[in-house]
């Protein structure tokens, strides 16, 4: 019995998740203590419970019956994100919250699962061929389908992370670079001209490089550099057509330094938060940005900034740490996997938490613009949490399973 | 592609390297926030930061059409304490001041800390002066309460208007929700009547100002100097087309009844006067409204909440017999010759469908004069439903008039398709029409509809849709707009006007006509009268009217419910509310030497005369 469980039970992700969730529960006790939001932290626990017997049914669940059920989840959770857009109401200036019988629950959390199911599904097939136009084409429409929607909502940080999460998955099926590039081209070529022409020419320029590096068909390689080139061209020409109001929203959100009191206020707030912790930080329930509630809702996307004030360099080293342990292992066990389906599924996941990562704390200290996504394991919300903990269930059983073809 | 290629280790190796840069890259950033730049945030964290106290615009003020200040805005005080700087044993000496329980300070206090302990909380709006005194006296001993004006609505003059202008009150849960981004818990909002449907204009924006402060709460100073400071711009003046003595007086005639008057300017859709009775006193909702308040005026018999000029769907009575005159008139189903004679009953297969009087030969001129019930009950016959439905229609029955505030009922004009749905397709009889033809039955119309349709019997058929507000002046960018209403064209002949209006003018003018009681001296009235009989007890006394006959300046209607007559009750009403716009007064109780000026006090004496005055039958 002890061999068995040692043998297939993936305690590393197991540990690593449950410490990471611990962590936010101490923090989210933290940013709601002596405020009018206490009430969250305790439904948080609630939501942890839930949230373990969904990781651990998962986990136990036959992986042959998550294959076969995936493509049947995809169109199930597209059809309730669908049902969003026609009844949802709107919270924080968005559509995505589901009334569940008075309980807030975000669909586009779960589509996030059942797309990488889905893509999982799709590229284990045996005739699925990165190199084959076609399969492309379908890979891109699993992803686009539920993007569209969420974008409708809208949730353009959501929308995100599902790119950042298939552009690796594309890689690690077999694309070639020359796809790499040729997907991810134009939305750096699109931010870079509207930061201005100098970065886009910049970045046109990289990604000719590029494209000529990996060439593959010099005529199609010289019409993909048309073709980002326009991309850029067109963006500025709308950019500098858009009302002034628009273009300030735009480049505040891009550098927050331009507007201190308005959507910057946040970024700065939370750079003074995180920096002021120091080394080893304020004090459990001392941070005093945290405790006098300069940034307002710090208990879902900058929680962050909690541990940072309150535990210093040291509590960051130790989140990104566990963050690194989770990731690193996903990784490698996307390749030790045997299974197709299994390999995909980890390499998504590692991906998409790895997005949320970079993106969530990469805005806490300044380095990227505010896109509202929370922080895995750590972040105040009840479906977010599910959905983390369900993705760990599938991690830990495509580690069960990983001998098997 | 290949097998090779799905997942190998040159790919993992590659993902590794990217996670790995990614991972470095955070770290290397929190190295340079939390480790060399530690002590420049620290420094910053302390001196922090920036709050942003909000700071209310005043409400736009309200006029009427003479320039009177009709809304105001008075000074209030409320009592604040900021729980971090309040000493919790000093909770006796401020429930005293305050005349509070000590428990429901320290409920409030407690409720203040869950939320900040550094933002003052609301501890009692709206104190009067001896306890702001009293207040003021003990302020060295009671460190961290403090009193801040706010400004809370006035109403200086008689008029009260309460339904029409409407209340604004703090914003209830549901209206923060529905309402949206602009509002917050504790702001006022215009929640009925004009301050409901012209709020976005008597709000204005809001201002922030940005202090700074450290970290135990403590203000610094205005965050650079006031520069990003945003002032507050103040809400919008209206500027009614409503005449504030008409108003008064309609208020005071209906003292003690259940009823409503409208009165509107035919030539341009202004609405002079849009009294309901019973009504409340707008001052109970401009503070807080005590719950029993609350309680009592929705717990009324009598619901003085109801707006009755614009929300009844009574049956309009006698009222509405020029409608079936000019479709028959119209549809040359009759002319002026045709004649009915009236024993005072008329029966119709097994029923008897009574009238008031024997009026003998009538035609349609007397008929009207006189309110022969008879003629219409035959006519209506004659003409038959749809004539008679689509004229009602014509005069904007069955339908809203679009009036500028938010409560409003389309009242019902039966048709053939209504009758059908209602009863069955062949299932309903011409008997079912006969009481159509004197107002009685299905018809329901609002006081608002009548007296629109008095305007349009006013100016033969030229019409505007009724509003309230003529103009809002912005004081900033000092520029009016000006309300632009619709108007429209009923297509009637000269001569069915002629005959119509000829009838009406006898009505009032003429001996024999039931609305004698609305005569004003030196003036040619023409209206009519309505008794509406109702389940609910006695007739509702209706009476629609417009002056001076040849160049109407107002059109009225008056609605008195379950009084008797419509020329008893309404009638009168009618004829001192259009006499005091006509006038500036009423002349009628003064010697003809006698010509004062407009008195000051003119509209409390009127309404004194007024109740005296015995209305005839």
């Amino acid at each position: 019995m002890g061999q068995f469980f040692k043998e297939h039970f993936d305690r590393t992700t197991f540990l690593t998740s449950l410490a990471l969730i611990a962590i936010g529960l101490v923090s989210i006790y933290s940013a709601t203590f002596d405020k009018n939001a206490a009430a969250s932290f305790y439904r948080q626990i609630i939501w942890c419970s839930i949230g373990f017997v969904l990781m651990i049914v998962t986990a136990f669940t036959p992986l042959r019956v998550i294959h076969r059920s995936s493509m049947a989840m995809y169109a199930g959770s597209l059809l309730v994100l669908a049902a969003v857009l026609a009844v949802g109401h709107r919270a924080y200036g968005s559509m995505s919250w589901f009334g569940f019988g008075g309980v807030g629950g975000q669909p586009s959390e779960f589509v996030k699962i059942t797309t990488i199911l889905a893509l999982a599904s799709f590229l284990s097939r045996s005739d699925t061929s990165m190199g084959n136009v076609k399969d492309v084409a379908i890979a891109f429409g699993i992803v686009l389908l539920p993007v569209s929607l969420i974008m409708m909502e809208p949730d353009l940080g959501t929308s995100l992370t599902f790119l950042g999460m298939f552009v690796p998955v594309l890689f690690w099926a077999g694309a070639s670079n020359f796809l790499v590039v040729a997907v991810v081209a134009p939305a750096i070529v699109a931010l870079a001209a509207i930061i201005g022409t100098t970065s886009f020419l910049i970045a046109l320029v990289v990604i000719g490089a590029a494209l000529y590096f990996f060439r593959e068909d010099r005529f199609f390689g010289a019409a993909m550099f048309g073709m980002n080139a326009m991309i850029g061209i067109f963006v500025q020409v709308v950019y500098e057509k858009l009302p002034l109001y628009q273009q300030k929203r735009i480049s505040t959100f891009l550098n927050p330094n331009n507007d201190p009191l308005g959507a910057g206020y946040n970024v700065i707030q939370a750079k003074v938060a995180i920096g002021s912790g120091g080394f080893l930080g304020k004090g459990y329930l001392q941070g005093t940005q945290t405790q006098l509630n300069f940034i307002p809702k710090q208990w879902t996307d900058f929680i962050f900034c909690v541990t940072g004030e309150e535990f210093g360099f040291l509590g960051s080293i130790i989140i990104l740490g566990l963050f690194a342990v989770l990731l690193v292992h996903g990784l490698r066990l996307g390749y030790i996997v045997k299974n197709r389906f299994g390999s995909v599924i980890a390499i998504g996941i590692v991906s998409l938490f790895a997005v949320h990562v970079f993106v969530n704390v990469g805005m806490s200290v300044g380095l990227m613009p505010v896109i509202g996504i929370p922080l895995p394991f750590l972040s105040y919300g009840g479906s977010s949490l599910c959905s983390y903990m369900i993705m760990t269930g599938l991690l830990m059983n495509v580690y069960a399973n990983r001998k098997e073809y | 592609m290949t097998t090779e290629e799905f997942g190998s280790a040159r790919r993992k190796n590659i993902l590794l390297a990217i996670l790995s840069i990614g991972l470095l890259i955070l770290v290397g950033r929190l190295y340079q926030l939390q480790y060399i730049y530690r002590d420049e945030y620290g420094k910053k964290s302390e001196e922090n930061s920036i709050r942003t106290i909000v700071k209310d615009p005043v409400r736009g003020y309200i006029y009427d059409r003479r320039g009177t200040l009709i809304v105001d805005n008075r000074p209030s005080y409320i009592v604040e304490l900021t729980p971090i700087d309040f000493d919790q044993k000093n909770i006796p000496l401020l429930a005293s001041i305050l005349q509070m329980d000590e428990e429901s300070i320290k409920d409030k206090i407690k409720k203040a800390r869950q939320f900040s302990l550094f933002s003052p909380t609301r501890i009692k709006r709206d104190i009067d002066f001896a306890t702001l005194s009293a207040l003021e006296e003990n302020k060295s001993l009671l460190p961290g309460v403090e009193v801040q004006v706010e400004s809370k609505r006035y109403y200086g003059t008689p008029a009260r208007a309460s339904h029409m202008l409407g209340y604004a009150k703090e914003i209830s849960d549901w209206q923060l929700e529905k309402l949206g981004d602009y509002y917050q818990v504790g702001d006022v909002v215009g929640s009925s009547g004009l301050e409901a449907k012209y709020e976005k204009y008597l709000r204005g924006e809001k201002g922030f100002e940005f202090i700074s402060q450290n970290s135990k709460g403590q203000v610094i100073g205005n965050f650079n100097n006031g520069k990003y400071d945003i002032a507050p711009k103040d809400g919008l003046d209206l500027h009614l087309a409503i005449d504030a003595d008409v108003q008064a007086l309609a208020e005071s005639l209906l003292t003690g009844y259940r009823g409503a008057v409208v009165a509107l300017d035919p030539n341009n859709g202004g609405v002079l006067a849009l009294a309901s009775k019973p009504d409340f006193s707008l001052s109970d909702f401009s503070g807080v409204t005590p719950p029993d308040v609350w309680n009592k005026l929705n717990d009324d018999e009598d619901k003085p909440l109801f707006n009755r000029a614009t929300l009844t769907r009574y049956p309009p009575g006698s009222t509405f017999k020029m409608v079936l005159a000019v479709a028959a008139l119209e549809n040359h189903v009759i002319d002026e010759n045709w004649r009915v004679q009236c024993r005072g009953a008329f029966v119709f297969g097994r029923k008897v469908f009574k009238d008031e009087h024997v009026h003998g030969s009538t035609n349609i001129v007397e008929a009207i004069q006189r309110s022969c019930n008879v003629f219409f009950y035959q006519l209506m016959l004659k003409v038959g439903l749809d004539p008679w439905t689509d004229y009602a229609k014509e005069f904007g029955f069955g339908q809203a008039t679009k009036i500028d505030i938010l409560e409003e009922n389309a009242g019902l004009v039966p048709s053939t398709e209504y009758y059908n749905r209602v009863y069955g397709k062949g299932k309903w009889t011409q008997g079912y029409l006969v009481s159509l033809g004197i107002g009685q039955g299905e018809v329901g119309v609002t006081p608002l509809q009548m007296a629109v349709y008095a305007s349009m019997l006013a100016n033969k058929g030229h019409y505007y849709q009724p509003h309230i507000v003529q103009t809002i002046y912005n004081k900033l960018t000092n520029t009016t707009d000006t309300v632009v209403a619709e108007h429209h064209d009923i297509h009637i002949s000269d001569h069915t006007w002629q005959l119509v209006r000829e009838g009406m003018r006898r009505v009032v003018m003429e001996p024999g006509g039931t609305g004698g009681a609305a005569r004003i001296p030196g003036i040619v009235v023409g209206g009519k009268t309505g008794t509406a009989e109702n389940p609910h007890g006695k007739a509702h006394s209706w009476f629609v009217g417009f002056a001076p006959f040849d160049n109407p300046k107002i059109a009225i209607c008056v609605l008195v419910e379950n009084v008797g007559y419509g020329g008893s009750y309404a009638a009168p009403i009618a004829g001192l509310c259009m006499e005091k716009y006509l006038y500036g007064e009423i002349i009628r109780y003064k010697k003809p030497a006698e010509e004062t000026p407009r008195a000051e006090n003119g509209t409390r004496r009127s309404a004194t005369m007024a109740a005296h005055a015995s209305p005839a039958p």
